[in-house]
């Protein structure tokens, strides 16, 4: 575990192929969850690398993963490490409030996720599916990347701004969402201030947006009669410890980052869901055959008969172990650290790599094969897709009653099979968050 | 049946509330997530099924139930 330094001497290994200026960045840029498997083989549980002039340390392995998990923010600030998302979310949003102000935020963020809005949103995204899937006819292919950052934006915006902003969703806002992504790449973690185009779209399509939503707020404030049961009602209704409410701006950071974490999330774990289901023809078989017996028509999907369906859970459980979504978490070091007699600098930043532990063999032997029926890890820290510990991803029940809710209404239905080769459908490991290398083209066929 | 909390993983989301509220409430904090607290540290047989519900669908793995 992790205690304060007394004297420690020994410092963490450091990574070969470091270049003068950029460190390990370029190889970093090209594909970061293969270059961190390389730097866990090559130095062990503790490797540095240099990202750009940013020290960092690869921690690896359960025993260092449920230290990274358990330190306190004091120490390894969650807040220094994402500062990028501070231009996308707005001032004074998450990890650019003060501690106590971001704390009641994000107890402001599980208020929505709680059983009475849960109950609503599973409603809503069986809805979604369905007008999704009313124009598909008896046979057809699609590519499902595309379709699925659709849906999955339509049940977002649903589910957070209500039914009426959703009808109304304009181009403007897709475009405006779509800005503020393109703000959140890989150099904006190297600093999100720099002069570039992507950066000024990003500010600009902020203040639209803050706009946009600020005027959503507005309307529902001068008729506060009306119940939405959506998420921006709860962060509406939130307060601070003192009494006081959220700014609009604030609201709108709220809504921003709840989108932010759940859509790309989602949508690519629900590619690679039906990707794998249309490649594991075997496991497949038979998870179609649970959803047949337990969802006879769409009107029986509810939270509750969404919560125990075994195959398909186990199913999703192995494509978020072998399609991590989130392929890396980090911390700034702010206090210095002594790791098993290892230092870890203040100033320096701590990683963990979710898509190496998923690969361990020590907890995964054979890890590229797909099992939905391995054995469960006796560690909380190997098998980690929505990390652990007091931080652990809040929106993962939602989650995965977002997967089930679109599987139990796809899989009675429709048969699906890949329409390239197989070996073309691969991570794409460029991007922030892990997706399938577009396009994803499946065939559907209605069953008889 | 003993019931085990780990609070450093509750972020109050309330599934035991809604499962089991004899057992179980959950507790704004001045500071943070609300925390689940347990009303019935040995619950009476009739309510152990939604006891092992709660710990089940815990979205976090707050929960333990040890069996006697």
């Amino acid at each position: 575990m992790i205690q304060n330094v007394v004297a420690s001497v020994k410092l963490p290994p450091k990574v070969s192929g470091e270049k003068q200026g950029s460190g390990h960045m370029e190889e970093f840029g090209v594909n970061f969850a293969r270059f961190m498997m390389r730097c866990n083989a090559e130095c062990g549980e503790l490797a540095e690398f240099n990202m750009g002039g940013q020290q960092t340390v690869l921690m690896s392995g359960p025993e260092a993963q449920e230290a990274f998990f358990k330190t306190l923010d004091l120490k390894l600030s969650r807040a220094a490490a994402y500062q990028a998302t501070v231009p996308v979310f707005g001032k004074g949003v998450i990890f650019d409030a003060p501690p106590d102000k971001m704390k009641a935020q994000l107890k402001i963020q599980v208020d929505a996720l709680r059983y009475q809005n849960m109950k609503n949103y599973s409603t809503v995204i069986s809805q979604e599916v369905e007008d999704w899937v009313a124009s598909w006819g008896d046979e057809g292919e699609l590519d499902f990347l595309d379709e699925f950052l659709r849906l999955t934006l339509h049940t977002a915006t649903h589910c957070l701004l209500g039914k009426d902003f959703r009808d109304r969703m304009t181009e403007e806002f897709r475009e405006l969402y779509h800005a503020l992504e393109k703000g959140l790449q890989a150099i904006a973690f190297v600093d999100p201030y720099m002069q570039q185009p992507v950066f000024e779209a990003r500010d600009k399509a902020l203040v639209r947006l803050q706009a946009l939503i600020g005027g959503i707020i507005a309307e529902r404030r001068a008729s506060s009669h009306i119940e939405y049961g959506d998420a921006l009602e709860t962060f509406m209704a939130g307060t601070y410890t003192d009494g006081s409410q959220l700014t609009e701006n604030e609201i709108t950071g709220l809504v921003i980052a709840t989108m932010f974490a759940g859509h790309h999330t989602s949508s690519g774990t629900a590619t690679w869901t039906l990707t794998e289901l249309a490649r594991q023809k075997e496991y497949s078989a038979e998870v179609s055959e649970e959803l047949q017996a337990l969802f006879k028509s769409a009107s029986e999907i509810t939270l509750e008969s969404l919560r125990e369906i075994p195959k398909l859970e186990a199913f999703i459980e192995e494509v978020l172990r072998l399609h991590p979504p989130l392929v890396l978490l980090m911390r700034r070091v702010i206090e210095d650290i002594d790791y098993n007699g290892t230092l870890i600098e203040a100033g320096k930043t701590v990683a963990i790599s979710i898509y190496g532990s998923h690969r361990n063999t020590d907890y995964f032997p054979d890890p590229e094969k797909f099992d939905p029926y391995r054995p469960k890890p006796d560690t909380l820290f190997a098998y980690i897709p929505f990390g652990g510990g007091p931080h652990k991803c809040a929106g993962n029940a939602f989650a995965m009653m977002q997967m089930k809710a679109i599987f139990a209404a796809l899989l009675p239905r429709y048969e699906f099979e890949l329409v390239d080769p197989d070996e073309t459908y691969q991570d794409d490991l460029s991007a922030i968050v892990l997706k399938p290398t577009g396009p994803c083209r499946l065939r559907y066929t209605k069953r008889t | 049946m003993k019931i085990k909390i780990d609070l450093a993983l509750c972020q109050g989301h309330s599934v035991c509330l809604s499962e089991a509220p004899e057992v179980f409430d959950v507790i704004d904090q001045d500071d943070g997530y609300p925390q689940v607290r347990v009303l019935l540290e040995n619950p009476p047989q009739e309510l152990h099924e939604r006891v092992m519900k709660a710990a089940k669908y815990c979205p976090n793995n707050v929960i333990t139930v040890l069996e006697d």
